[in-house]
């Protein structure tokens, strides 16, 4: 099968999931074309091919190349009249029309069986390009662009719940919310987030000491709640407990967090590594004894698998697919979101718990993520999600 | 009639209220006002006032020539001087000479900086006998230091020196200490409101809901997050709010929280409203609420307290400079959702007798602490302990 891929960027590699999704398809004989709208970082991607979208400005010379690329469309004729016929149906004015076939042109001209939106955002404007390239559409909803976009976008998914399309969750919550916006059940199909198991090992387990060593995986963006765990963290500071706690990511909100840190007393506990590379991450991982994801927000958190790999307690908040990616009291803990109190007493709880609790729990963890959420077990989810629909 | 040179220096004119009130008062006093900067549009003042801005590059070009023939006629030494001191800073660029050398060419016996972030672009004036102030105020002071170290080895490195500072609240002047500020040179002066234009009008009635309202930027500092958990858990309880803050667009954060609570209905974001509705806009709302992790004292709260709004504010910055809890409005503890809901669930339990007693007491606390004429004096006051140890 020839699929095409929409994706904003063709995917770094330690984007794991795109990465290991395409060499996955690659390796089930499927063709994989990546349709991107910048060659930013990489400029290419082993054994894909890569289209660019192309790019106008609103100068002169940005309408001559719109008017080059529509000529360049006519070689097929029949997708643009299907898509100019879908986009009048649906009450789309000509002009627009005609900027949309331009901007479009390297999906308009591809021949392809699928047609796959790496994030729900991509689809948007773009829902007719399916039809009239007839390929099948699907699309990845992947967190941000399922719970944040259509906050701020009320009704942005409109037009593409009219399509038909195979739709792509990493969550059981994600799919019942599709459900309820009328997506028939046999269209969606979960396929959670996985990760390399042979790289996170749990033998280096450390046992929870005398000095705390917490660790946070999470790009300093509000969405992922470190305010919230800071004034945890200070509670629990205030009742005698001693800690260090890394915070390893960048991000825009890094003065918000030194400043709470700092306020709430605990600047001299609380540790921000930037952007180190995935081998010190495991490192810091190693060091630590406990793992938290206190996030507002989360599409389902590679991160805590990874952790979880490693055999950290982890301590999560309840944003969407955290519940499903911690079995509560089985394989780490959930707490309610936006409540420090709430989380700063379950670390209080957890901490108290025997060695061979705090053993067991890990010990869970570690083992449901080698068994459920490998990439050998995604792969072969997703040669499926082509070949079954 | 009072004697000396001060500039004014924000950067843009006209600038703040503040700054401009300022202006305005030293003229009337009989000072010699130099204004240097960006020209943002033409303003006449009365009185001494000469202003030496541009409006865009070519000015500012114009400044660098026109200045350098004129230093280079009267005060060559000096040009000389300056010329070398830049070389040495590596700010031997036109840019920074169009900007200096007015400044060094009117020799102002002060030069009054507004923001301390540019404390090393001034430091030079001291070099040729002017006297450098500066005012200590916003998150340049608060918050940048903190998130940046950068801006602390710089204060660290600048504060000793200057000759005197302006502090907005006891409490921002404090902060400036740790940067090696000399106390004894850190004066406080409230900013002054003129209670013409802000007259006191007694509630009649207490709304329910209860009608809550913040007025700020979009800025994490604001705190709405905590406002908004308080509403989450006021809606909890059932109690009867109406909450709307002004002065954000639809910021994602904020939105998104809204509606993770629920609270679609009783949370309102309106944008920036016309200067002449804030007034009335507080003085409709039976609260205005400070959620700021940070602040120096929040202009909008001095404003509600004149009108007869209550205040309930978050105890960050100068704000318990203002407000005495229980007294003239409510303080909370930052970063405190709870606190919050509590204190609005205290407004709403008042009585219309008990509402007026506290507004009556807010007012007189801002007529007492915040009239322009105190600012005028104090500030004066400012200038004259540095103007007296001059040579």
């Amino acid at each position: 099968m020839r699929i095409g891929l929409v994706l904003p960027a063709i995917p770094a590699y330690s984007e794991t999931f795109f990465v290991n999704k395409i060499k996955g398809l690659q390796a089930h004989g499927h063709e994989v074309i990546l349709f991107v709208h910048a060659k930013t970082g990489q400029s290419s991607f082993e054994g894909a091919k890569i289209k660019t979208s192309p790019k106008y400005g609103k100068s002169i010379s940005g309408t001559v190349k719109a008017l080059g690329q529509l000529l360049l469309v006519l070689g097929h004729v029949p997708a643009v009249l299907r898509f100019y016929r879908l986009e009048r149906k649906g009450g789309i004015a000509a002009l627009t029309i005609l900027k949309r076939i331009a901007a479009n042109s390297h999906l308009l001209s591809a021949q392809l069986d699928w047609l796959h939106f790496g994030f729900g955002t991509m689809a948007l404007e773009k829902e007719n390009i399916p039809g009239a390239i007839r390929a099948k559409m699907a699309v990845s909803f992947r967190g941000f662009d399922y719970y944040v976009y259509p906050v701020k976008n009320p009704g942005c998914y409109a037009r593409l719940f009219s399509k038909t399309v195979t739709y792509h969750v990493l969550s059981e919550g994600m799919k019942k919310g599709l459900i309820a916006q009328g997506i028939p059940t046999a269209n969606i199909v979960k396929i959670t987030p996985a990760i390399d198991v042979s790289k996170f090992s749990a033998n280096k387990a450390q046992p929870i000491q005398k000095q705390i060593t917490i660790t946070t995986v999470a790009r300093l963006h509000w969405i992922k709640g470190l305010e919230y765990t800071l004034e945890a963290l200070a509670l629990l500071k205030q009742k005698g407990f001693s800690f260090r706690y890394t915070i390893v990511g960048d991000g825009p909100e890094k003065e918000r967090l030194l400043f709470a840190a700092h306020q709430l007393g605990i600047g001299e506990n609380v540790i921000f590594t930037g952007k180190i590379t995935p081998d010190e991450v495991r490192r810091k991982l190693e060091e630590s004894s406990l793992y938290l994801q206190y996030s507002i927000q989360e599409g389902f958190c590679n991160a805590v698998l990874e952790a979880q790999a490693m055999g950290k307690l982890c301590i999560v908040s309840d944003a969407e697919g955290l519940v499903e990616n911690i079995v509560d009291g089985s394989t780490g803990y959930v707490v309610a979101k936006r409540n420090p109190v709430s989380l700063a007493n379950k670390i209080a709880k957890v901490l108290s718990l025997t060695a061979e609790a705090q053993k067991e729990i890990a010990g869970n963890a570690a083992d449901r993520i080698r068994k459920e959420f490998s990439i050998q077990v995604q792969l072969k989810q997703f040669a499926r999600f082509y070949e079954g629909h | 009639m009072a004697s000396g040179k001060i500039a004014i220096y924000s950067g843009e004119i006209p600038s703040t209220t503040f700054v401009e009130r300022l202006i305005e008062g030293l003229a009337a006093s009989g000072y010699e006002v130099c204004l240097f900067g960006q020209l943002k549009r033409k303003k006449d003042y009365a009185g001494r006032v000469t202003t030496i801005g541009y409006r865009n590059t070519l000015e500012k070009l114009w400044h660098f020539v026109s200045y350098s023939v004129l230093l280079t006629v009267s005060k060559s030494k000096n040009k000389k001087k300056l010329d070398q001191l830049l070389a040495r800073q590596k700010k031997n660029t036109i840019a920074h000479k169009a900007k200096y050398y007015p400044v060094l060419y009117h020799h102002p016996d002060i030069f009054h900086l507004q923001w301390a972030k540019s404390t090393g672009d001034w430091e030079w004036v001291q070099e040729f006998g002017i006297k450098l102030v500066l005012s200590l105020r916003g998150t340049h002071v608060t918050i940048s230091p903190i998130g940046d170290s950068h801006w602390a080895r710089l204060y660290r490195h600048a504060f000793p020196k200057i000759d005197a500072f302006h502090a907005v609240s006891n409490a921002i002047g404090h902060l400036a200490e740790q940067y090696g500020a000399d106390p004894a040179k850190i004066k406080t002066v409230y900013s002054g409101m003129d209670f013409q234009k802000l007259p006191f009008v007694a509630k009649d009635k207490i709304n329910t809901p209860l009608k809550v309202i913040s007025i700020g930027r979009s800025h994490w500092v604001k705190g709405y997050h905590y406002a908004l958990d308080a509403f989450a858990l006021l809606q909890q309880q059932s109690s009867l709010f109406e909450y709307t803050v002004i002065g954000i667009e639809a910021t994602e954060e904020l939105l998104v929280q809204r509606a993770q609570s629920g609270l679609e209905n009783k949370v309102h974001f309106v944008g920036q409203i016309a200067f002449d509705s804030v007034l009335p806009t507080i003085r409709s709302a039976d609260v205005v609420l400070l959620s700021s992790v940070e602040e120096g004292i929040a202009n909008v709260v001095l404003e509600a307290m004149a009108l007869g709004t209550l205040v309930v504010s978050t105890d960050c910055g100068g704000m318990s400079e203002v407000i005495t809890d229980g007294e003239n409005g409510f303080l909370v503890p930052v970063r405190n959702p709870l606190a919050i809901a509590e204190a609005l669930l205290k407004v709403s339990g008042l009585s219309l007798h008990e509402y007026q007693k506290i507004a009556v007491a807010a007012r007189k606390t801002v007529e007492n602490q915040h009239s322009q004429a105190k600012m005028m004096a104090d500030m004066e006051a400012l200038y004259q302990t540095v103007l007296e140890v001059s040579p």
